[in-house]
């Protein structure tokens, strides 16, 4: 009885150092791999040839914290809210378009990104992608390659938090935007889907 | 008696963590007399406006706000190397825990860059970077009390109803050149 009693408590036990294993290395690899999305894109931060604007959470949360009195700016700030990184990343060399491409081909690959649209035109691409969270609609992520050809500068964007897709519509109509008309076609047809 | 042992610890630790990374105000201070830099120190008293025409909201947000301190360094032929190195060196400060980072420019050649102490409600210090390569770079720290967003843009509006004081900002026209 004894003996039974310590077995199963034994077992319990290691059943217990089991659990804590696997959430342990199902936290380590959620986290490097949220590292790793950070890091994923910096490299091309300074460089020569490319100019960056990188937006931090707490510059949106700064921005949040207007008080504002028109409905469209109400608007405008709650979407802020809910943002927390954006970068972009500009260039008119054709070697290092070449690497953003390789560089955002790899990352959509290994973080599950959704092609949302592509549109081809006159030489220029533009790819949107984005990470969907809850519902259908919500976005984690956006990530958006546009590649200029010869002639044009190749943007790279991406964009983090957890916001609506037809929200979006108004960042891109308050903001200046690379791609914004681009963004716009993808939150409608989202929405008549 | 115990006690005073941890605040005596307590105190030391912050000492020496404060003597030990080097902030903004530490290099303004190191570098305002060598030659190459130029220093300027503005006064509230440049946002020229009548006190009793503003709003009781805009009154706290200029209170709120203390000072402005530049310090900008002059590329010329001679001090390549030493812009390099200055404009590095202010990098690796902005880098330190103290300064968040709200936003930045960057191509290879120019940077710009705001920071701020403090947390969100009460702002402390705003710090703004730029740096261009055929002109030099040059540093910004807008210090006060209890600044917040809402408080900026009151300043804002003040400022765009002021005839600011040009002569407090004199020196830097030799940057522009």
């Amino acid at each position: 009885m004894n003996m039974n009693n310590q077995k199963i408590e034994f077992l319990k036990n290691k059943k217990l150092e089991i659990m804590k294993k696997v959430i342990l290395s199902l936290v380590l690899v959620l986290s490097t791999s949220t590292f790793f999305a950070q890091s994923v894109f910096d490299k091309f931060d300074g460089q020569d040839d490319i100019a960056t604007v990188i937006v931090n959470k707490k510059m949106f949360s700064l921005l949040s914290k207007m008080e504002v009195k028109d409905k469209e700016t109400q608007q405008y700030v709650n979407l802020i809210k809910k943002l927390d990184n954006l970068k972009v990343f500009v260039t008119s060399s054709d070697k290092k378009a070449d690497e953003m491409k390789a560089v955002s081909e790899k990352y959509i690959k290994t973080s599950a990104l959704e092609e949302l649209m592509r549109i081809n035109d006159k030489g220029k691409s533009v790819k949107i992608f984005v990470k969907s969270g809850s519902t259908e609609s919500q976005i984690k992520e956006l990530m958006m390659f546009v590649e200029g050809g010869s002639k044009d500068e190749s943007v790279l964007m991406s964009l983090t938090g957890d916001f609506d897709l037809n929200e979006l519509s108004i960042l891109t109509d308050k903001m200046n935007l690379p791609g914004g008309a681009e963004l716009k076609k993808a939150s409608k047809t989202k929405t008549t889907k | 008696m115990r006690i005073a042992l941890y605040i005596t610890i307590a105190v030391s630790l912050f000492f020496t963590s404060c003597s030990n990374e080097p902030t903004l105000q530490k290099y303004f201070v190191e570098n305002s007399e060598k030659k190459n830099f130029i220093v300027l120190d503005v006064a509230p008293s440049i946002i020229n406006v009548d006190e009793t025409k503003l709003s009781a909201d805009q009154k706290i947000a200029l209170a709120s706000f203390d000072n402005m301190n530049v310090l900008a360094f002059k590329l010329d032929k001679n001090n390549k190397a030493e812009f390099e190195t200055e404009s590095k060196k202010i990098k690796e400060i902005l880098k330190g825990k103290e300064y968040q980072e709200l936003m930045k420019y960057g191509s290879g050649k120019d940077a710009a860059s705001i920071s701020f102490v403090g947390d969100e409600n009460n702002i402390k210090e705003f710090v703004l970077f730029g740096k261009k390569e055929e002109n030099g770079f040059a540093v910004v720290r807008i210090t006060g009390k209890d600044m917040n967003p809402n408080n900026i843009m009151n300043i804002i509006s003040i400022l765009k109803s002021s005839n600011i004081n040009m002569e407090q900002l004199k020196p830097l026209q030799a940057l522009m050149k």
